[in-house]
């Protein structure tokens, strides 16, 4: 198979920009319970999620690639989270913290929904209640790892 | 007339006094007045009101006002007083759950009497804006309420996770594990060594 100049150069393009987006994932903020305090914590100096990339956590959806659903998501609160998911610019990636936006965790009641995939597309599912910085860290790395294997093609393509 | 301090469904010993609160129980009729004339009386703030369903009595519910009057302002430190606490119940039938409102006594009131209408439904005549808190606008249902099912009606029929059946105490028979055994020998020690020393006393 040859490999023309112009595609070479596109798939060069390709890698570079999933090592750009690998390297400087900021995550929006999304901490909605106790699994936030955890996630604060993977920001302080002795887990520092920084040094992976995130920089800093963006307020804003459309300033964000990241959302890490940290907490019990109420009925009340799942369109809101839905409306700032749709809101992120592509490519985006999702992260559920815990076992509340996993699957419902301990509130198995009529009040919380029972996990965020039933309203959004999750990358990577963190366990534990809540997860340690660890194990948020894992999630992050496993993020990196999904956008540097590559995606559909095309550096504009979700990874 | 609801009980006044304890019955078969509702004793004393499940509810225990926490505090030094004046406890009274009142008719929906008198609520107001005797309201306005607590609030007259200095208790300036309105803590809470809360609610208790009790399936099986009429009149169904309880409302409780939590008041508390606080001592006046003094000059120096050592003369501070202690607030005293009020805690007013009314028995609410849910053939007619309503209440007249007092959030023109206690701004307060207001969200306090929401959260009351969506996890009961108690209505609250008066109310400048009576609607849900808590649940979302067009929930349908009171959750607070005995009659409700805990894991909300569409998923109350569905299958738990297997894990969910697995606790020892809800299934009646006796924990597995060391630490159980460990808690069940002594457990059946302390009985043996209670059954010992009655005899002793027997025989003395």
């Amino acid at each position: 198979m040859e490999i023309g100049p112009g595609q070479f150069l596109l798939a060069k393009l390709d890698d570079v920009a999933r090592w750009a987006q690998s390297s400087s994932v900021w995550p929006l903020t999304m901490g909605l319970a106790c699994c936030a305090i955890e996630m604060m914590t993977a920001t302080a100096p002795e887990y520092d999620i920084a040094r992976l990339g995130s920089e800093v956590f963006r307020a804003s959806p459309r300033q964000a690639d990241l959302m890490i659903v940290s907490g019990r998501v109420a009925q009340k609160m799942g369109p809101i989270v839905k409306r700032l998911y749709d809101q992120m610019a592509d490519p985006k990636w999702v992260i559920s913290m815990g076992a509340c936006a996993s699957s419902g965790g301990i509130f198995d009641n009529y009040a919380i929904i029972q996990g965020i995939d039933t309203i959004i597309p999750v990358d990577v599912y963190v366990p534990g209640c809540p997860p340690t910085p660890d194990g948020l860290l894992h999630a992050v790395n496993l993020i990196q790892q999904q956008i540097r294997a590559g995606g559909r093609g095309g550096i504009l393509a979700r990874a | 007339m609801p009980p006044m301090a304890g019955s078969a469904i509702d004793p004393p010993s499940l509810r225990p006094p926490i505090d030094d609160a004046i406890i009274e129980r009142i008719a929906p009729a008198q609520l107001r007045a005797r309201l306005q004339a607590l609030k007259n009386e200095g208790y300036a703030m309105l803590l809470d009101i809360g609610a208790v369903d009790y399936p099986q009595r009429t009149p169904r519910f309880d409302v409780v006002y939590h008041l508390l009057k606080l001592p006046p302002q003094v000059a120096t430190p050592s003369e501070i007083g202690t607030p005293q606490r009020y805690r007013l119940l009314c028995g609410v039938p849910v053939e007619n759950p309503m209440l007249p409102t007092v959030t023109d006594l206690w701004l307060s009131a207001d969200w306090a009497e929401r959260e009351v209408y969506d996890l009961f439904g108690i209505a609250f005549e008066g109310h400048p804006d009576l609607r849900r808190i808590q649940m979302p606008t067009h929930w349908e249902g009171h959750p607070l309420r005995k009659d409700y099912p805990l894991r909300g009606p569409a998923r109350e029929r569905s299958p738990r996770p297997a894990f969910a059946n697995k606790s020892n105490l809800v299934a009646g028979t006796p924990p597995t594990g060391r630490t159980a055994q460990a808690l069940q020998e002594q457990v059946a020690r302390a009985r043996r060594a209670q059954r010992e020393g009655a005899e002793d006393h027997e025989a003395q």
